[in-house]
This record gives C-alpha cells, structure tokens and sequence, in this order.
C-alpha cells in the first residue's frame, strides 16, 4: 500500500478557473446571440468567484455569484429579451481587414511587457499567496469598526445608482 | 491521506475502506443521491395523494405497491419514452442542457444542508450564503429556458416567474438575517447546534413566518401559482417541454421543495434535536416533511394572487415586516433575555 | 478524513453529474433516432390556434424597477449578513453605523418604492 495525498494542486485548479474565465469573457464579447453572450458573461463571473474561493475568501465568493451571477446577469438578459429585434433579423459583422493581426500584436506587446516588469522586479515577487486569511466572523467586525464611513457612504452611492437608474428608464409625462 | 493499493491482496481493503469513508456515505447515500432521488420521488407521490385527500378524491392508487406508492416510477418510466418534442426555431443546446443545470442547482445545496451533528457532506462556513447563493441563480436559468422555447406562454410565464421569485428573496435573506444574528455563525451545523435549547422558531416567529411565504413563493407553489397558472397560461415556462427534459425540471422543482423544507427545519425548526428516542437524522426527515406538507396544503386551499398584489406584498408588506423582526432581535440579543438559552 | 470542505463540494458535483448524464442523454438514444418529419409537431403551442404576432413587451416593462431594486438590495443583504454573524461581539455603538446604514437607505427606498408602483411612469 502507498499513502497519496488527496490534494489537487492549486496551480491546476487557478489554471482551470482562469481558463473558463477567459474563455467565457470571449465568448461574451464574440457571440451571435445575445443569450449566448450574457450566459457566457454569467459563466465568467462564476469563473471569477471560483478564484476568490482558491484566494481563501469564500465569504466574497458567495457574494459574487449572488449579486453577479443572481442579479446582474438577470437584469442584463431582461433587457436584452424586452429590446428584441424582429425575429429572423441577422446581425452581420463586416469584419475588417486585419483585425486578428492587430490582436496578435498588442497581445504579444502586453505579453513583453509583463514579462518585462516581471522581470525587473525579480527577487521581490511573492512565490506563495499572502496568507493572512480573514475568516468570515472577522469580516463584520471589519466592516463596522474600521470602515464605518466608507459603509455610509455606500449607502448614498446605491441610493444614487437606484435612483438614477430608475430616473432614466422612467418615461416621461 | 488514502492508501492507494500496489497489489491484488489489498484491493479489497482499499474498496472496504472507501465504501465505508464518511465522504462516501454521505455523498452517495445519505444526505446523497439515494436518498435524494427516493425522497424527491416519494414527495411526488405524497403530494398527489395528499392533494387528493383535500379535494375529496383518492390519489393515484393503480400503480402498484399500497395505495400506489410505486407511481413516481410509472411517471419516470412514461417520461422517458415519450417524445421529446422541440419547438419551431427552439434553441436545442439551451433546451437541453439547462433542465440539466436546474438539477444542478436544486441538489447542490444539500451538500451544505446538515441532517445530523456528523450526516453532512461539506461542512462549510459560509454554508447559508452558499445555499442562497446557488438559489439566486434559479430565475435567470428559468428565463433562459422560456426564451429558448420560442413561443410566447413560456415568455410570459417566464417573466412573471422571473419577477415573483426576485421580488420574495430579499424578504427571504433579510428573515435568514435574524436567525444569523441568533446563532452568530453563517455554517449551518453551528446554526442548528445553537438551538440545543430552543428552536429558534420563538424568538424568530415573525421572521419565520416571512420566511415560510416567501419559501412558497420561491418554489411557485399556491398562492402564489401564478407562473404556472394553469388556466391561463397552460404551464407557465415550461409549457414546451416534454419527455426527458420534463422530468429533469419536475425533479428539480421537488428536489427545490425538499431543499426548502430542510432549509426551514434547520434554521428555524431546530433540525435534529429531538427526544432520543429517535436517532437524530430521521429528526430531521420528519421535520421537513411535515413542512413539506405545509407547503403543500394551501395549493389545495388558497385561490391564486394576482401578479402585481403579489410584488406589492413582497416589497412592501414582507420586507417591512421581516426588517422589523431584525430590530426585534437585536434588541433581545442585546438585552440579555435569551441568556438563559445560552444565546 | 476530513474534508477540506470545497473538495467535498466538487466531489459531490461530479457525482450529481455522473447520476444525470444518462437521464439526460436518454432522448438522444432513444427518442430522436425514431422520430418521423412533421412541421406541425413543432409548432408553439396556443390551444390549437395558429400562432402569429409578438410577445408583449410593455406589459413587462412595469416591473423593471423591482429588478434594479432587486440588484440593490441584493448587495445590502450581503453586507447586513457579514454584520449579523459578529453581532454578539461587538459593542452596541459599533452596531449603530449599521442602523445609520439601513436608515440612509430607508429614505431612497421608499421614493424609489413609490415611483416604481405608479405604473404609469413605465
């Protein structure tokens, strides 16, 4: 008998996260259907929480698929179902000439440049995560004692998101 | 730590070992997929039978086993082999693979809903905001699908489920929020160790009771049936499906039923405690079937309310009231009155 | 063994994929091999009328202020939840922010709770 560990390695796992993250934000962005893109859209942002969990934040995991994938995305495919075209209308892209080119080159001038800065900064790169984890019944505290003025000012900022949304979506009389 | 076995003689022992690991009986067995699949389909039966009563009928009755209890597996048979029937101009993939994911998101919550101090899969910290994490997701899949039929009763009955059921989860979080005050911890094993002495039924009633409309209101049940009106809207968003994919969404319609009865059994109900004379995991399958059967009375009792009552309610009525039960917490936290019950 | 609870969670996924792959591949195997061509089968279905026109889409708008409400409080629910666990811990006074919280957002609320029921405004 050998002992093994049951462990997955986490580099696996931000890979595989990381990668349904990328892939989902291009089908996003290149979708025919705009279902197809706001599902995708949805599929990212669970990619997303999946980092925050390996980052040991559960806590903001479950808030990110709650608000992104739960409202967000809701209202995202409301108003792409209420702003219907006709049906049988096709969206035909006119792609234009060089277009992968161009991609191809400002990726590799951003992949240069990471590694340049990478590079340079050399011995003072972190090899392993910061392992303060805060733990959920520290959160609260947190928030309340150390950060109370940034949670009024929260409140005024999503009265001020609601009610300007609502002000613009209101038909006038 | 496992011992991967090297050799014939200790395959057995390495299956032995697995077979009996907490993880696999709990995931497989119990709080798992068996005892899943056997509860979601004993509650279509029980349902029916017990609407029938109600109405002065019998129930199914013919399919064999007493008073029919074999009927879940007639209606499973019968599913599979009918015609899957896709609409004119469907989207197929869609109309697939989210019945798939419905399943999905009904069963994922049970791996953090405890039923027993040791029977739970994972015990996790942020265990409730997990449960209502994954329920948030059920009205954009709803919607999805009704788009994806491509015919306009689903449409609608997609909306309106879509609005029903974003109008009552506020009400609902806010109504966990005393309980989470109460037992000061979001890992439901903690939450339900906290009401060794008392249910937290007592000094939560106003919030339980916010919390029991708003579980109706998720679940699409009478009163609040009007997504599924059957009169007027045939079925409601899932008007076109048939067959296989019928079945994976009326499974997880009661497999979403059976969450939210256990959900309420372990928040409010005091999930295993209970004389022990029982062992504690049946505690906790009584208690949610006797909320499940609560949920399932008033569809034979209550008349249907109408859409824009029902949004009212949500967002006036039961946010108020759910918000004044959080005040009412705070203060008896804070005063000192529940010491005595080591909250 | 204890789990590390997220494995746990990841197992059991697998497993409720590996128990609903063949309940849903069910109609690929059997029903669609069989199936006959027939343009009327696949119609929408309205209680045998033909179908025509479109759905309607000003009836739902009236309720898309509830949606952007939803979002909102969506992520004030999130915040009173990491409030509510440390409660007992904290002194009274710390919780007040909390209450000067809910307070802030009680006036927006009830306006936005007032045009959003006037259905004459969408």
């Amino acid at each position: 008998m050998v002992e093994v560990a049951l462990t997955i390695p986490p580099d696996v796992v931000f890979i595989a996260f990381a990668t349904v993250t990328l892939l989902a934000a291009i089908l996003a962005l290149q979708a025919k259907e705009l279902i197809y893109g706001a599902i995708a859209l949805g599929a990212s942002f669970a990619g997303i929480a999946g980092m925050f969990i390996l980052l040991d934040a559960p806590y903001l995991a479950m808030l990110q698929i709650a608000i992104y994938v739960g409202a967000v995305v809701v209202l995202i495919l409301f108003t792409i179902m209420l702003v219907r075209r006709e049906e049988g209308e096709e969206v035909t892209e006119q792609r234009e000439r060089g277009e992968g080119a161009a991609g191809l080159w400002i990726a590799g001038l951003l992949a240069v440049a990471i590694a340049g800065v990478a590079a340079l900064a050399g011995p003072n790169l972190p090899s392993t995560p910061p392992g303060n984890a805060l733990p959920v019944s520290q959160l609260g505290p947190a928030l309340v004692t150390q950060y109370p003025v940034p949670l009024l000012i929260l409140a005024f900022l999503l009265s001020a998101a609601l009610l300007g949304a609502m002000m613009l979506a209101k038909v006038e009389r | 730590m496992v011992n991967i076995p090297t050799s014939p003689a200790d395959l057995l022992p390495f299956i032995i070992s697995i077979v009996t690991s907490h993880t696999f009986i709990t995931i497989i067995i119990f709080p798992g997929m068996i005892h899943l699949t056997l509860v979601s389909a004993f509650l279509t039966w029980y349902e029916r039978k017990l609407l029938a009563r109600i109405q002065l009928r019998i129930g199914p009755l013919y399919a064999g086993g007493p008073g029919g209890i074999l009927q879940p597996i007639a209606d499973g048979v019968k599913l599979i082999f009918k015609e899957v029937i896709l609409p004119y101009k469907a989207d197929r993939t869609l109309f697939t693979w989210i019945p798939l994911v419905l399943i999905y998101l009904g069963t994922l919550p049970f791996a953090v809903i405890p039923f027993g101090q040791h029977w739970v899969i994972a015990n996790l910290d942020v265990g409730l905001v997990f449960i209502f994490a994954t329920t948030s997701v059920f009205p954009s899949m709803i919607i999805i699908f009704a788009w994806a039929s491509n015919s306009k009763y689903p449409f609608i009955g997609g909306l309106r489920s879509l609005f029903q059921q974003v109008a009552y989860e506020i009400p609902m979080w806010i109504s966990a929020l005393s309980v989470v005050i109460l037992a000061g911890s979001l890992n439901l094993v903690d939450i339900v160790n906290k009401q060794a002495k008392i249910w937290f039924i007592v000094p939560a009633f106003l919030s339980f009771i916010v919390f029991f409309i708003c579980i109706m209101a998720e679940l699409e049940r009478l009163p609040f049936d009007l997504p599924e009106a059957e009169p007027e809207l045939v079925a409601g968003w899932f008007t076109e499906a048939s067959g296989a994919i019928f079945m994976a969404i009326f499974l997880a319609l009661y497999l979403k039923l059976y969450m939210m009865s256990a959900l309420v059994t372990d928040l409010f109900l005091g999930g295993w405690w209970g004389p022990p004379f029982l062992p504690q995991p049946v505690w906790t399958v009584l208690k949610a079937l006797v909320v499940a059967t609560a949920i399932i009375i008033p569809r034979g009792i209550y008349p249907r309310i109408r859409v824009d009552m029902l949004i009212r309610i949500g967002w006036t009525r039961l946010l108020v009231i759910a918000l004044a039960n959080v005040f009412i917490t705070v203060v008896l936290v804070n005063s000192g009155l529940l010491a005595r019950w080591g909250l | 063994m204890a789990l590390n609870p997220w494995l746990a969670i990841s197992i059991f996924a697998l497993v409720i994929l590996l128990f609903t792959i063949p309940l849903l591949s069910l109609p690929y195997l059997i029903v669609f091999p069989r199936r006959k061509e027939n343009p009327f089968r696949d119609m929408p279905f309205e209680s045998g009328q033909v179908p025509q026109g479109d759905a309607r889409h000003r009836l739902a708008m009236q309720y898309y202020p509830f949606v952007l409400m939803f979002v909102v409080f969506d992520v004030v629910g999130m915040f009173l939840f990491a409030w509510g666990i440390s409660f007992s811990q904290i002194p009274l006074d710390s919780s007040l922010v909390v209450l000067i919280f809910l307070v802030l957002l009680g006036a927006p609320l009830a306006y936005a709770l007032r045009l959003a029921l006037r259905r004459e405004n969408w």
